[in-house]
């Protein structure tokens, strides 16, 4: 007879998204850069952003930064980037 | 944030409270509801007003779950029931807990809702009282209440038990069937495991688990984060049975769950981060003695049931039901052996001082847990120092190295006394306190060490730095303040080795540490 167990894991249902197809080009696309307030984290995307609108001409750049790297994004972070084509987050130091 | 202030105004006549005399001095009457998170907050303070003003609490709930509230938070200040919630109704109450200063006519002096520190200090300062609520004592500034009881939504009949705030149900947990010939506990350190084996969580033994705790199987206790996991009590007990917990422990392991959620102390960024963090679990109180807590020689180590199941059991539900798992989600550059277990309790009957919950602000009778996100202990070895000063010079010079030597202001330490040590300190008169406010003065960090090493971590932060001079030489402070440096008393009473334990980022943008009774 098999033995019963009480599972347990995890077993919250979790709603499944699928990201959006990455585009082809980002020429003439809106790109956010989000900086979760590391340090150095600025310097990265100062670049970043030069390097996008030189190289890859975009049509507009969204900078963004969270309040503390050690918390999710507030809503109105999320709200800020939702309506880019790309995104871009400088994660680590 | 301050909230819009109850409807009886100042100088307006409370409607009569039954039984009660009002005195010739002012007198605080708070209403509260027993399952409100934010009224279990106030009480400490409550109880603190209480040591030298006259607090009247006055409970919308039934008697059972009065005096299970008033047991719990030990209550030092009288309780009546608010039966049929006529004066809540009279009041016109819309959220607890309320609080109305009235004076000896009873004419309001005062009324507000919610928590509020700065509130509760000025009320304090009216009733001529010292201040009861400190800054960043782990507690936040303010809390909204909820909504009083005679404004809930009617459950069975006019004055039935309101719907419990804060608790859901959730979904019940899937039944696995482990087929015959198949090892059974190999399957379960494989599925379940934190990579050591587990007892096998069968219905039997979660039902004889779940025999020690008071709530429904399926209430929700928290979401766990990262991974935002319904932690039911049927899952913390399947999770408690294969730490080896005993069923006396559930107990502790559900407010526990609760507190390891609480958002101030962020469990999110700790299971998330790359730092050493894992949560430090400190048990205070009668409970230490009651279920066999280790607080003696070998406190941090393997040598009692109590601490290694009840921190493996957290581990394990931060684990399974949070999601945090190794090389997933927990990125951990190093780790933490804490990952395993992480649970002291304090020698309390060694501290010459208050124990740790009392000056967090609870009652020393009372039991309490506190959680920290904390790196391993650093060892400090002092055995030939004779005063405070030098027993506390030795253990600054650990503090100091804190997350790293050259950064300073962005984390908080627990020193873990050993009665030893803490012997010596007090002996010469010192307060714990004093003690604090010595080793806030001499930790820092000499100007010297950031010479030619401007890029190294924490050079770039010496404009916010306060200078200071320690034994004559120019030294960033450390810490931010006395409070950043907790001290509690934990260890066999021989041998003089203390520790110091370093923070996460701490304070509202990273972790605070957290304290709730059990």
């Amino acid at each position: 007879m098999p033995t019963k167990l009480i599972n347990p894991m995890n077993e919250t249902p979790v709603r499944v998204s699928t990201p959006p197809a990455r585009p082809r080009s980002l020429q003439g696309k809106t790109v956010g850069l989000l900086d979760i307030s590391k340090t150095g984290g600025n310097l990265f995307l100062d670049r970043l952003e030069h390097l996008l609108r030189e190289r890859f001409h975009v049509a507009n750049v969204v900078r963004t930064m969270k309040p503390t790297f050690a918390k999710p994004a507030p809503p109105g972070i999320i709200e800020q980037l939702r309506a880019v084509d790309a995104v871009v987050e400088a994660l680590a130091d | 944030m301050r909230y819009p202030s109850t409807v009886l105004d100042i100088g307006q006549t409370v409607p009569a409270i039954p039984g009660l005399d009002l005195g010739s001095d002012p007198a605080l009457i708070v209403f509260f509801e027993t399952d409100c998170p934010t009224c279990r907050l106030a009480v400490p303070y409550l109880n603190k007003l209480a040591r030298g003003a006259r607090v009247i609490g006055i409970s919308q709930d039934d008697q059972a779950a009065t005096n299970q509230f008033t047991q719990q938070l030990a209550t030092a200040f009288p309780v009546q029931r608010d039966s049929g919630l006529a004066l809540s109704r009279r009041f016109d109450l819309t959220f607890v807990p309320s609080l109305f200063l009235i004076d000896h006519n009873g004419r309001v002096l005062r009324s507000h809702f919610g928590f509020d520190k700065a509130v509760l200090n000025e009320i304090a300062t009216q009733m001529r009282c010292p201040p009861v609520a400190e800054d960043f004592d782990g507690a936040p500034q303010s809390k909204p209440g909820c909504m009083s009881r005679h404004l809930e939504p009617k459950v069975e009949g006019e004055f039935g038990p309101g719907p419990a705030i804060g608790f859901t149900r959730g979904v019940p947990a899937s039944v696995i069937e482990v087929p015959d010939g198949e090892d059974l506990f190999e399957y379960c350190f494989q599925t379940f495991g934190d990579a050591l084996p587990v007892i096998p969580p069968t219905p039997e033994r979660i039902s004889n688990m779940l025999s020690g705790a008071t709530v429904n199987p399926g209430e929700v206790i928290a979401r766990v984060p990262p991974c935002y996991g319904e932690a039911t009590v049927e899952k913390i007990a399947a999770n408690a049975v294969m730490a080896g917990c005993l069923p006396n422990m559930m107990r502790v392991l559900l407010p526990l769950v609760r507190v390891v959620c609480d958002e101030r102390l962020n469990i999110h960024g700790v299971q998330a981060t790359t730092h050493f963090a894992a949560p430090l679990v400190l048990i205070n109180g009668p409970i230490r003695n009651e279920l066999g807590f280790a607080y003696r020689q070998n406190a941090f180590s393997n040598v009692a049931r109590a601490n290694s199941t009840l921190g493996r059991a957290l581990q394990l539900i931060l684990l399974n039901i949070g999601g945090a798992r190794p090389d997933a989600i927990d990125m951990s550059t190093l780790g933490n052996p804490g990952k395993f277990c992480y649970c002291i309790a304090e020698h309390e009957e060694a501290n010459p001082w208050e124990p740790f919950h009392v000056e967090r602000g609870f009652q020393r009778q009372q039991s309490a847990l506190t959680l920290f996100a904390a790196e391993a202990p650093h060892g400090v070895s002092e055995h030939t120092a004779r005063t405070p000063e030098q027993v506390l010079k030795s253990i600054s010079y650990a503090l100091a190295t804190v997350w790293t030597y050259r950064a300073c202001l962005g984390f908080d330490a627990v020193v873990v006394l050993c009665p030893e040590h803490a012997r010596t300190i007090h002996r010469a008169g010192w307060t714990k306190q004093q003690a604090r406010e010595f080793l806030f003065e001499n930790t820092g960090v000499p100007v010297r060490a950031y010479q030619d090493a401007p890029d190294a971590e924490g050079s770039q932060l010496i404009s916010k730095y306060q200078e200071i001079l320690i034994d004559g030489e120019r030294c960033y402070q450390k810490f931010r303040s006395p409070g950043s440096i907790r001290i509690v008393v934990v260890g066999g009473t021989a041998g003089k080795f203390s520790a110091v334990i370093g923070s996460w980022a701490a304070g509202p943008r990273g972790s605070e540490m957290v304290t709730y009774p059990i």
